[in-house]
């Protein structure tokens, strides 16, 4: 998995590409938790890509999110594949975090 | 000559209890060979070394023979001696009027030969037709000589003392030779049988005796039995000598030596060898060595047709026979 | 053995290698060195030779001269017998060399009737010349060599060597030239002037000759009778050709053939009476008399010096060889000592005891570069074991925990199949293949009552132990609520509840659970975030069943779910999955996905639930193989058979 981050306005944008599974996904936890430890809160994934993500992957982003959470801080998606869109929706991950078109979007809020 | 003085005493001693007559003591005589010491009288050295004589009664001395003593001419002074010689030689002796008489017939076959060069062209006797032909003295041309008139051969003779020299040399195309003497001189002289020719006279119709054992009519008159027990012990001597060689040839070459002649033991060697062909020794002991009247009558009347003789002497004057019968 | 078998093979080697070359050039030395010496001899003894046989001739020749001009002399012109007289005693007293001369004539020839006429003077032993007239009754000087064969061959000639007669034993040769008278054109013989030389002279120059130790010169007449020898004996006795008869040797018996005839050349041969066994021979003619000079050296003498010499190289040879073994071994020894204690130290270490210290070796050579780099790999070796020992323990760790948990996993999973006992209207199949490391899956059917059926397939997000203590606590937790007759949504609000209090480690499980009216056929069912299941209604193509939406359980402990409702009919078949089935890899790195899913139930769709669960598995398993499984695979199937 590819893996970048770097900062944009107020925003902290963490680019993702490649798989997210139970190999790759502790690494995509730890690196957001260590950008969270610098300071960053309002994150902003952009996932366009992100071909495939497992449940290992919806477990880290939970992880992330809750560590948001509980700092006051925020969690958003953008730009989903088709793969990735469908695990959203059955997981119901929509309507935990936002999920945008694209990533202007998403940096538009 | 000590021990032979020892010998004899104790053979006079023996002598007196045995056959031999008590009051004569043993027999003195001298003996010379007909010619200069070689293997040709091996017989009598040995017989007088090993004591054959002085075992019959005999005290023999033994001299010295060659040019400077001619058997025949010592023997004509000679009162208690005995002597070899050629059968020719002893039959021209006794028609001359020398009382002498053959006690023993040793060489009963001749050994005589005409050796020729294949080079000179020379293949069988008839070729010697024609050629230069080297013979020695009066007695040893006469069998050749009768050779050439029985077969008609016309030879230039070349009379020459008994070297071999003059034949090596070409200087004549055949020469005659004893076959135990002068062939193997010739030999030794770096020629190959292979070149030679050799016409053995015994081949030819002239096989004549030659040596033989002679003394005086009166010495035999004196004792006949001694003269004979004389030939018997020579004959022991010989047969000693054939089955003892290398003893014989030592004996041999130590009469050789002293008298300081130019042989040599190789030479002496095929001498004895060949003797072997030429003397009959009897079964055992020394028996009769004896002439035959028809060799005796062949021999005489060629020395008259030669010339040589104007008579021949009666064979029984000539002969005297020691068989088994005379010796006491 | 091994140290042995290095310093031996070295020695081995280094010495047949320096000893062959030490070999092959001494040999190479030595018999160019025996050749040189022999051609010095060959070229020495050819020139002694020729030296002392043209003193020897040169002697002979200024005889000749004298007999020669007076048979000249005689041919020439009228004599009378008083003349001739005198001639013998001029000869002699003018020619020191002249032992004897005589002027014989052919009988008749001087004087008529008078047979002999030889006068004849010679040397007596005070020095004084006697004068004697030769020829009597037993000498016939005309059958004599010296008259007869000058006569015969009509040439002048040497006799062979004899014995003299009157003055001691000196050994003389006459040499005879033949004169003739000229009458009516006609030569005819008559007569012979001799000369004798007496031969100790020419002797005396010969067996003056000495080669080495025992090497000398020899004449011989041309019968080839020895005139000359060291022995004696032989002189006059023997001829080559009798010692060749007497050695049995037909060489030595050719080589004087040779001789006589004149020949001239080096031989090699063995003859004991000659001189030695082994010697050399060199021989040269006096052409002008017919005999021939020898001059014999023994070879052991000859090469005495080259033996000599021979033996001291040998010695400093072996000497030398000694010397280089003893280095030698030193050195393998230095190699070899270092390499066994070396080698030591490895089979300790081979049998494990990485401990064992590498013998100190500090050279800068090769072996100290070995013993270093044994070193290093020693060290090596023993932190590459201590790791993999870790990393073994890790893993096996891993595996055993692994183990536990499929055991965990699989101790919970109800083992009956059906037929349910008892129950003929409905039929269902389960299918659950555990990836390697627990992916957490679970399935879950029971009879509530008589007549309802509660099935639920669950999939923890989690793996290895922990995600198969929470599938099971799930499991026991649906298990637990539905048997209180609850709705499907209840049960999954609840079970929900309780998962979330003490969740640190956000593990969260996704559920699809149902009840299923055996009488009716009614079938109320709720979902947790799980895959839809697929539904095949009979005689109609399989589909999605719509879900109601809902999130994990275990992570919002304030989340709402919904109970829908749906009939079935005899012959439908419901088939519910995890997403081991549709994110199964292949080599190629693609997903099974829905759409093969689809199409695998569709070719089976009119097969009993049993046959479908199998097809499905069988499927994924086929299309993922080559690869390892990542998650597992979980398949129930549930078909109403109603009668």
């Amino acid at each position: 998995m590819e893996l970048n981050g770097y900062k944009q306005e107020k925003y902290f944008i963490v680019k993702a590409g490649g798989r997210m599974d139970a190999i790759s996904a502790p690494e995509f936890e730890k690196s957001c938790l260590e950008w969270i430890q610098q300071g960053e809160t309002a994150l902003v994934v952009d996932l366009g890509g992100l071909e495939y993500m497992s449940s290992a992957g919806l477990r880290s982003i939970l992880v992330v999110g809750k560590k948001l959470k509980s700092i006051g801080g925020s969690l958003s998606f953008s730009s989903l594949t088709p793969n990735v869109a469908h695990v959203f929706s059955i997981s119901s991950f929509g309507t935990l975090f936002p999920v945008y078109d694209t990533l202007e979007k998403a940096l538009g809020n | 000559m000590k021990t032979i003085a020892i010998a004899v005493v104790v053979l006079f001693t023996l002598a007196a209890l045995g056959n031999v007559n008590a009051d004569q003591g043993p027999i003195q005589f001298s003996f010379v060979p007909q010619w200069i010491p070689q293997a040709q009288f091996a017989g009598y050295y040995v017989a007088f070394e090993k004591g054959f004589y002085a075992k019959h009664g005999l005290d023999v001395k033994v001299l010295r023979g060659g040019p400077e003593r001619p058997s025949a001419e010592w023997l004509k002074t000679a009162d208690s001696g005995l002597a070899t010689m050629f059968l020719s030689t002893a039959i021209s002796e006794r028609a001359k009027g020398t009382r002498l008489v053959n006690i023993g017939q040793i060489l009963s076959k001749s050994s005589q030969l005409l050796i020729a060069k294949k080079s000179s062209g020379i293949s069988s006797w008839r070729d010697i037709n024609g050629k230069k032909a080297g013979l020695w003295g009066a007695e040893l041309s006469i069998m050749p000589m009768a050779l050439f008139r029985r077969y008609g051969l016309q030879v230039n003779v070349i009379p020459q003392t008994s070297t071999v020299n003059l034949f090596l040399r070409g200087g004549v195309d055949v020469v005659s030779a004893m076959w135990y003497n002068e062939y193997h001189t010739i030999l030794s002289a770096g020629v190959e049988p292979e070149d030679l020719v050799v016409f053995h006279l015994s081949d030819l119709g002239f096989n004549v005796p030659e040596d033989g054992i002679y003394c005086l009519e009166s010495t035999y008159n004196k004792d006949p039995a001694a003269c004979c027990r004389f030939v018997k012990a020579s004959l022991e001597g010989w047969r000693y000598a054939f089955e003892h060689e290398k003893e014989a040839l030592d004996i041999v070459m130590k009469y050789v030596n002293e008298a300081k002649i130019a042989t040599n033991r190789q030479h002496q060697k095929w001498m004895l060898e060949h003797m072997r062909e030429v003397i009959d020794l009897p079964e055992s002991g020394g028996g009769p060595a004896v002439l035959k009247e028809e060799d005796y009558l062949a021999v005489a009347s060629e020395l008259m047709v030669s010339g040589l003789i104007d008579n021949i002497p009666a064979f029984s004057d000539f002969s005297k026979n020691c068989d088994a019968g005379n010796e006491k | 053995m091994r140290n042995r078998g290095l310093g031996f093979k070295l020695i081995l080697f280094t010495l047949s290698g320096t000893t062959a070359v030490f070999l092959s050039a001494f040999l190479y030395f030595y018999m160019s060195a025996k050749d040189v010496v022999k051609r010095y001899v060959v070229r020495a003894a050819q020139h002694l030779t020729h030296a002392t046989a043209y003193q020897i001739e040169s002697m002979l020749r200024g005889v000749e001269k004298v007999p020669t001009n007076y048979a000249a002399l005689l041919s020439a012109g009228n004599y009378e017998a008083e003349d001739i007289a005198t001639l013998p005693e001029r000869m002699v007293s003018a020619n020191p060399e002249i032992y004897g001369a005589a002027v014989a004539f052919e009988p008749g020839a001087m004087t008529a009737g008078n047979h002999y006429f030889a006068p004849y003077c010679y040397r007596k032993a005070d020095g004084c010349l006697a004068n004697v007239m030769l020829g009597h009754e037993s000498y016939h000087y005309f059958t004599m060599d010296w008259y007869q064969i000058p006569k015969e061959l009509n040439r002048a000639a040497w006799t062979e060597p004899y014995y003299d007669e009157g003055g001691g034993n000196m050994i003389m040769a006459s040499y005879s030239v033949p004169f003739y008278k000229e009458r009516q054109g006609e030569k005819r013989f008559q007569g012979v002037v001799g000369t004798d030389i007496a031969l100790f002279g020419l002797q005396e120059i010969v067996s003056s000759i000495r080669l080495y130790k025992s090497g000398y010169a020899f004449l011989i007449s041309r019968n080839g009778v020895f005139i000359t020898h060291p022995d004696s004996s032989l002189i006059m006795t023997n001829s080559i050709f009798s010692i060749a008869d007497e050695e049995n040797s037909s060489l030595l018996r050719s080589i004087g053939k040779d001789m006589i005839r004149g020949g001239e050349q080096m031989v090699a041969l063995q003859s004991g009476l000659l001189l030695t066994s082994k010697c050399l021979l060199y021989y040269a003619p006096l052409s002008s008399i017919g005999w021939s000079l020898g001059i014999v050296v023994s070879e052991d003498e000859l090469y005495e010096s080259v033996h000599q010499l021979g033996r001291a190289v040998i010695l400093i040879g072996l000497s030398g060889v000694f010397l280089m073994t003893i280095i030698v071994m030193v050195i393998a020894r230095h190699i070899t000592k270092p390499l066994k204690d070396l080698s030591a130290t490895t089979v300790e270490i081979a049998r494990g005891n990485l401990n064992a210290a590498l013998p100190d070796i500090h050279r800068d050579d090769e072996i100290g570069i070995l013993a270093r780099s044994f070193e290093e790999m020693r060290l090596a070796l023993k932190e590459y074991i201590k790791n993999l020992t870790a990393t073994t323990a890790a893993k096996e760790r891993i595996e055993s925990e692994l183990k536990i948990a499929r055991n965990i996993q699989m101790s919970f999973l109800p083992k009956a199949f059906p037929p349910l006992p008892g129950k003929k209207s409905m039929e269902i199949a389960a299918r659950l293949e555990p990836a390697r490391e627990i992916g957490g899956d679970l399935y879950d059917y029971s009879l509530i009552d008589r007549n309802h059926l509660f099935f639920a397939v669950g999939d923890v997000s989690d793996k290895g132990i922990p995600a198969a203590l929470f599938m099971a606590v799930t499991k026991t937790l649906l298990k637990g609520i539905a048997e209180t007759g609850m709705d499907p949504s209840e049960i999954l609000r609840r079970c929900n509840v309780e998962l979330c209090g003490e969740n640190d480690s956000m593990m969260f499980v996704t559920v699809f659970c149902a009840i299923l009216d055996l009488r009716t056929g009614r079938l109320k069912y709720s979902n947790a975030g799980h895959e839809h299941p697929i539904i095949i209604r009979r005689g109609a193509l399989p589909e999605y069943l719509q879900v109601p939406d809902g999130f994990f359980l275990g992570v919002e402990e304030e989340s709402r779910y919904q109970t829908m409702e749906t009939q079935l009919r005899p012959g439908d078949k419901l088939i519910v999955y995890t997403d081991g089935v549709t994110e199964a890899m292949n080599a190629a790195g693609e997903l099974y996905s829905h759409a093969n899913l689809m199409k695998t139930i569709l070719s089976c769709s009119s097969l009993s639930v049993e046959e479908i669960a199998a097809e499905i598995l069988g499927s994924v398993k086929q299309y993922s193989s080559g690869v390892s499984q990542a998650d597992d695979i979980t398949v129930l199937a549930v078909s109403l058979t109603g009668t």
